[in-house]
């Protein structure tokens, strides 16, 4: 079957424009078209509008500037013929089941055949749209149900109908994993699907249950995120984020659409106190504020009872510590009941939907971890709470007990046979959680295997065909002097190729700054000129190895977490890649090789004019100013990543690519031959000494950022090198280190990496 | 010795730095559009010709490799038409002006392109190796002081304050307006092709600037400072050609002179407030030419930076009526190297516009220096 080479989406509102944007971050043209607004002047204005909007947004839609050239944007008065060279076209318009059908025809009439049509509809059952449509147009149609921001949001809901073309579901379905990166959750034909549905209960759960309980917002919200592995969000907050003006909309579509016996009709209680906020323009951050709000003297919240805003409290209640969810659920405090009678509702709801909203209890769990970062699915949760023990409860006090827990009685809902995950399905027997084809997970591997090394900090695995794969498990994955002595230990086992990459929750932060402060406070200089020396030798160990490495960053690289992307020997990055040189936001300049290797980098590309100079000054803007890419994309433009490493957009299969790169350079692999470096030296110093003087100015660059900018300068120009004289790479390491060395003692950097153990924020002494 | 004429002036339009029209332009090829047109205009034989005299702030890259002579031959003139580049930062085209009056009043050739050239979209100011001497820049830090930073001295030395800087700029913005909704610049400008087609008008000018816009903005250089980027000449790009004969050879050629060249100057002043430059090189050719300041009726004086034009007019005792009335850099822009012949080639244009006798244009040098021109009608 063809694959999809050009898309289009219809609506350009906000969620049609992100969604046509995420093709374009996949390399897909996209062609995006809305109606002809009265009285513009362009007749593409929406569209281009939408455009000209998501390049302004934070965080934005487009991983990169350049993406957006791959929207053409147009309208469907004049652009729909064009629709005939698209593949799949998915519909993004306003939630008018007339309006909609009226476009399927229009689209139906030009289409090319077996082009996939997709609603992006979050309220009507696709067994409606369909209704009275040609047989080819039902054939070829299904619901996709991105989340907002869709960039961001792994989570995307699937709905095929009875008459759905099954191979081309799974068309659309491996494109959508695989080059928009989204993890796909089949969903019934049922309202609101999963993640809608149940997340929508809980939400209203949280709010009329602290209502009901008379608790202020903030304890409400800490006592619902954190010791029931949801996002620091909670409930108020959450709402907050998405906008209260979209509950109305959805709560009164699933009113309309849920038979009189579902539960969602007790929870979807008229509420004046949002009323009232969404008619004087509270409707959440993107207005004036919402159930949070920044006042002129700070933070402030609505009082839920009063509906007046006060100052918001910080919470302090010890049920936000509770790690143990029985215990926290079994509480007799207004905080334990109120989790008790949110989260025992919504366990007990999201149960219900086992086999009307979903056909299994792995879509509803994928559904609410993907599509509300919530640590542990509803049935993660029964089974640490037990089935048993929920289900009693739950009758103790009055609930209904829904047949698909009473059917796990004496059971868990996953447990783990032969070292795979298995789950309990509507038939009453454990089947294995299966993982998209392709997908290589490290978290499976580790399940069964040893490790072929392992120490407090870093572990390595075999991940078959030859491959190691280096993973550090230190807390962040900081890296400190142990796991550089295992990568040193994994170099000296000479695999066939290496690929260095872990599950947490960033590839890794950089260096350990709570050690280095301590050897600093105790003036251990020797100990951390040791470590640094480490650092050096072992990068440049791996960059020179006989073997291909590979580094495969997702989330946060920064730092030394940079550096050994910058020494592999190619990168497998995940699209969201935050990658940067950051030492100087803590006082220091990049001494395991970032400096020369970013020389390196720039003095090779053949965009940068000739002379000593223009390698040397970018590298300064880049690093001074500590520099993070937004995405993989923008890593390239930085030369973070080299032109040839590779991106990939579903986190899942991040691993996967990075070992089959690692394996197509293994054939006639040679370890790069060591950069020599032509430095503007003393007058090349001076330069970027004036540039920081002239920040300094302007009120961007602190006094001590003068200080940390010198050194740099410094490194950056090849110390006391002359234009005419070879600058080898040993050279520059010994200056990145002295310049450390010279910077760890300084106070001013001391008192930055306090700030930023103690704070997380970066001091701008 | 013989006296040296300004028969002719032409520019490209002004443009932008980096989003502009002429963004995508080579400015070898500005030059040479330019230089072509000014001989198509002025019906010069270009055989005659003994040089192209061609100003360039930052000779490098596009702009390097003696980019004068490479325009010599863009532009089609006879191979016999020598060509060379003047370095004086902004004030590179005056001194070819000079150059080439210079050359004149020796004897050494009898007709002259001097005009100038700057793409600050390809060439960024300061070039792409800019290596200070570190001994200069630690014993005289002026030396290598950014251009705002000089002009927020001056600011503050004649208490020049940011209202008054402000007020100084709208007044080039409307002037500039008025001047081209009346067409007048519409003898200067010849039409260039670039990238996305003809152009034919200034790109840098901001019609609907306002009092309450500009008191806006934030300090562009310091940021406890009064000058802003509204104060200050935006980024540029563009090209300007004056043809400089003597008045013999203008006579027997049936060339139209609209000025004499009366006197010239350079001079040199600090370089942290290099903005005060054009009082130092004014005095100088006032007292050549055995004038004073009274006598002139029209003066171009290049607005580099509001606070700098305010102080040097406060200075030499420069009427505000008689002082830029077409608008200048703020408004209209300040392609480096091409500026000083703009300056020379309006003044002189004006002298005839206005039936006035006497010109003055003058302008600010980066490093620390000023230069002026001083003209008669003819």
């Amino acid at each position: 079957m063809a694959e999809i080479r050009k898309a289009a989406v219809i609506g350009a509102g906000t969620m049609g424009a992100a969604i046509a944007a995420q093709f374009a971050n996949a390399g897909t043209p996209v062609l995006l078209l809305d109606i002809v607004p009265q009285g513009a002047s362009s007749r593409n204005a929406l569209a281009e509008g939408a455009i000209a909007k998501m390049l302004k947004t934070d965080p934005a839609p487009f991983m990169s500037k350049s993406a957006a050239r791959l929207v053409t944007p147009g309208n469907i008065e004049d652009d729909l013929p064009k629709l005939a060279e698209c593949d799949w076209v998915v519909e993004a318009i306003i939630e008018r089941l007339d309006l909609k059908q009226d476009l399927y025809r229009k689209i139906d009439a030009v289409r090319k055949p077996g082009c996939a049509i997709s609603s992006n509809t979050s309220t009507i059952p696709l067994a409606k749209l369909v209704e009275g449509l040609s047989e080819g147009f039902a054939r070829d149609f299904l619901i996709t149900h991105f989340f907002n921001p869709p960039r961001y949001m792994r989570l995307l809901e699937i709905v095929t109908g009875p008459a759905t073309d099954k191979a081309l579901a799974a068309k659309v379905e491996e494109f959508t994993d695989i080059h928009l990166g989204k993890s796909i959750v089949r969903t019934q034909d049922s309202p609101g699907f999963i993640a809608n549905r149940l997340g929508v209960y809980w939400l209203m759960l949280g709010v009329i249950e602290a209502l009901d309980a008379g608790l202020a917002i903030e304890d409400a919200d800490a006592v619902m995120s954190k010791p029931v592995g949801i996002p620091k969000t909670g409930v108020f907050g959450l709402i907050d984020l998405v906008g209260l003006d979209l509950m109305p909309h959805i709560n009164a579509s699933l009113a309309a659409t849920l038979p009189k016996s579902d539960a969602f009709h007790a929870a979807n209680r008229d509420l004046p106190l949002i009323k009232k906020m969404i008619a004087e323009g509270y409707i959440g951050r993107k207005g004036k504020g919402g159930f949070y709000r920044k006042g002129k003297a700070g933070k402030e919240s609505i009082g839920l009872a009063t509906g007046d805003y006060r100052p918001s409290i910080k919470s302090n209640i010890p049920e936000a510590g509770q790690k143990n969810l029985r215990k926290l659920l079994s509480g007799e405090s207004k905080a334990s009941r109120y989790a008790w009678r949110v989260l025992g509702q919504t366990l007990s709801y999201a149960a219900s939907l086992v086999g009307e909203a979903a056909d299994d209890i792995t879509a509803i769990d994928a559904a609410m971890k993907l599509g509300y970062n919530w640590r542990f699915g509803p049935f993660e949760l029964i089974d640490q709470l037990g089935a048993d023990w929920l289900a009693e409860k739950l009758q103790k006090d009055g609930f209904a007990v829904p047949p698909q827990l009473a059917a796990a009685k004496g059971k868990t809902f996953y447990r783990l046979q032969n070292n795979t995950p298995e789950y309990l399905g509507q038939d009453g027997a454990y089947h294995a959680v299966a993982r998209a084809p392709g997908v290589l997970l490290l978290e499976d591997i580790k399940r069964t295997a040893k490790p072929v090394l392992k120490n407090a900090s870093a572990a390595v695995w075999d991940i078959g065909d030859g491959v190691l794969c280096f993973e550090y498990t230190s807390k962040s994955n900081s890296l400190d002097a142990q796991n550089l002595d295992l990568l040193n230990q994994t170099i000296d086992l000479k695999p066939k190729a290496l690929v260095i990459y872990n599950e947490g929750q960033n590839f890794s932060a950089g260096a350990n700054l709570g050690l280095g402060l301590f050897a600093a406070n105790i003036a251990a200089w020797g100990e951390i000129e040791k470590l640094v020396a480490q650092g050096h030798d072992v990068y440049k160990k791996l960059k020179y190895a006989p073997f291909p490495t590979v580094a495969a960053p997702f989330g946060m690289a920064l730092g030394g977490g940079c550096e050994i992307l910058l020494h592999s020997s190619a990168v497998q990055a995940h699209a969201e890649a935050y990658i940067g040189l950051v030492e100087c936001g803590v006082g220091l300049v990049p001494a395991w090789g970032g400096c020369s290797e970013m020389l390196a980098r720039w003095q090779a590309n053949p965009k940068m004019p000739r002379g000593p100079m223009p390698a040397a000054a970018k590298v300064f803007e880049i690093v001074s100013t500590a520099t993070v890419s937004k995405s993989a994309a923008e890593a390239k433009e930085y030369l973070f990543l080299k032109p040839t490493d590779g991106i990939t957009m579903n986190r899942d299969r991040l691993l996967a690519d990075a070992k089959a790169r690692a394996l197509r350079l293994v054939d006639g692999y040679t370890p790069p031959a060591p950069p020599t470096y032509k430095l503007p030296g003393l007058s090349g110093h001076t330069a970027m000494n004036l540039a920081a003087a002239d920040f300094r100015k302007k009120g961007i660059a602190t006094a001590y950022d003068m200080v940390v900018a010198n050194e740099l300068a410094n490194v950056l120009s090849g110390g006391k090198a002359d234009i005419i004289d070879e600058v080898s790479e040993k050279d520059i390491l010994a200056l990145e280190r002295a310049a450390f060395m010279r910077l760890i003692r300084n106070e001013g950097t001391a008192a930055r990496i306090e700030a930023m153990l103690t704070t997380g924020k970066p001091l701008r002494n | 010795m013989k006296q040296a004429v300004i028969a002719g002036y032409v520019r490209s339009p002004f443009t932008l730095a980096g989003k502009g029209a002429l963004a995508h332009t080579r400015p070898d090829d500005l030059a040479a559009a330019t230089v072509a047109a000014l001989v198509a205009r002025t019906g010069v034989k270009a055989a005659d010709l003994e040089a192209l005299i061609l100003g360039c702030a930052f000779p490098e890259a596009e702009q390097g490799l003696n980019i004068a002579r490479l325009t010599v031959l863009l532009a089609g003139l006879p191979q016999s038409v020598a060509g060379y580049t003047v370095n004086q930062f902004c004030g590179s085209s005056m001194q070819a002006i000079h150059i080439a009056a210079g050359h004149i009043a020796t004897g050494a050739g009898d007709v002259f392109i001097a005009g100038g050239v700057e793409s600050m979209s390809r060439v960024p100011m300061t070039g792409f190796n800019i290596l200070p001497n570190p001994k200069l820049a630690a014993t005289v830090p002026g030396a290598y002081m950014g251009m705002g930073e000089t002009a927020e001295n001056v600011a503050k030395k004649w208490n020049i304050a940011r209202q008054a800087q402000e007020e100084f700029a709208l007044r080039s913005q409307k002037r500039a307006a008025a001047a081209i909704a009346a067409g007048n610049f519409r003898d200067e400008i010849i039409p260039v092709h670039a990238k996305g087609g003809e152009v034919s008008v200034d790109g840098c000018p901001r019609p609907d600037s306002t009092a309450e816009g500009l008191a806006a903005l934030k300090p562009a250089f310091d940021a406890a400072g009064s000058v802003t980027a509204a104060t200050s000449s935006p980024l540029t790009d563009g090209a300007t050609a004056v043809l400089v004969c003597s008045e013999d050879y203008a006579k027997a050629n049936g060339l139209k002179p609209i000025a004499r060249i009366v006197s010239a100057a350079s001079a040199g002043c600090a370089p942290e407030i290099m903005g005060i430059g054009p009082v130092a090189a004014t005095r100088k050719a006032l007292q050549r030419a055995g004038l004073e300041i009274g006598a002139i009726d029209v003066v171009e004086l290049n607005e580099a930076f509001a606070s700098q034009s305010i102080a040097c007019a406060q200075e030499l005792g420069i009427r505000e009526e008689v002082l830029n009335i077409d608008g200048g850099a703020i408004a209209l822009g300040h392609p480096l190297g091409a500026t000083g012949a703009r300056l020379v080639g309006k003044a002189a244009s004006l002298l005839q516009r206005t039936g006035k006798r006497y010109a003055l244009a003058t302008q600010c040098i980066g490093g620390g220096q000023g230069i002026a021109t001083i003209l008669e009608r003819v």
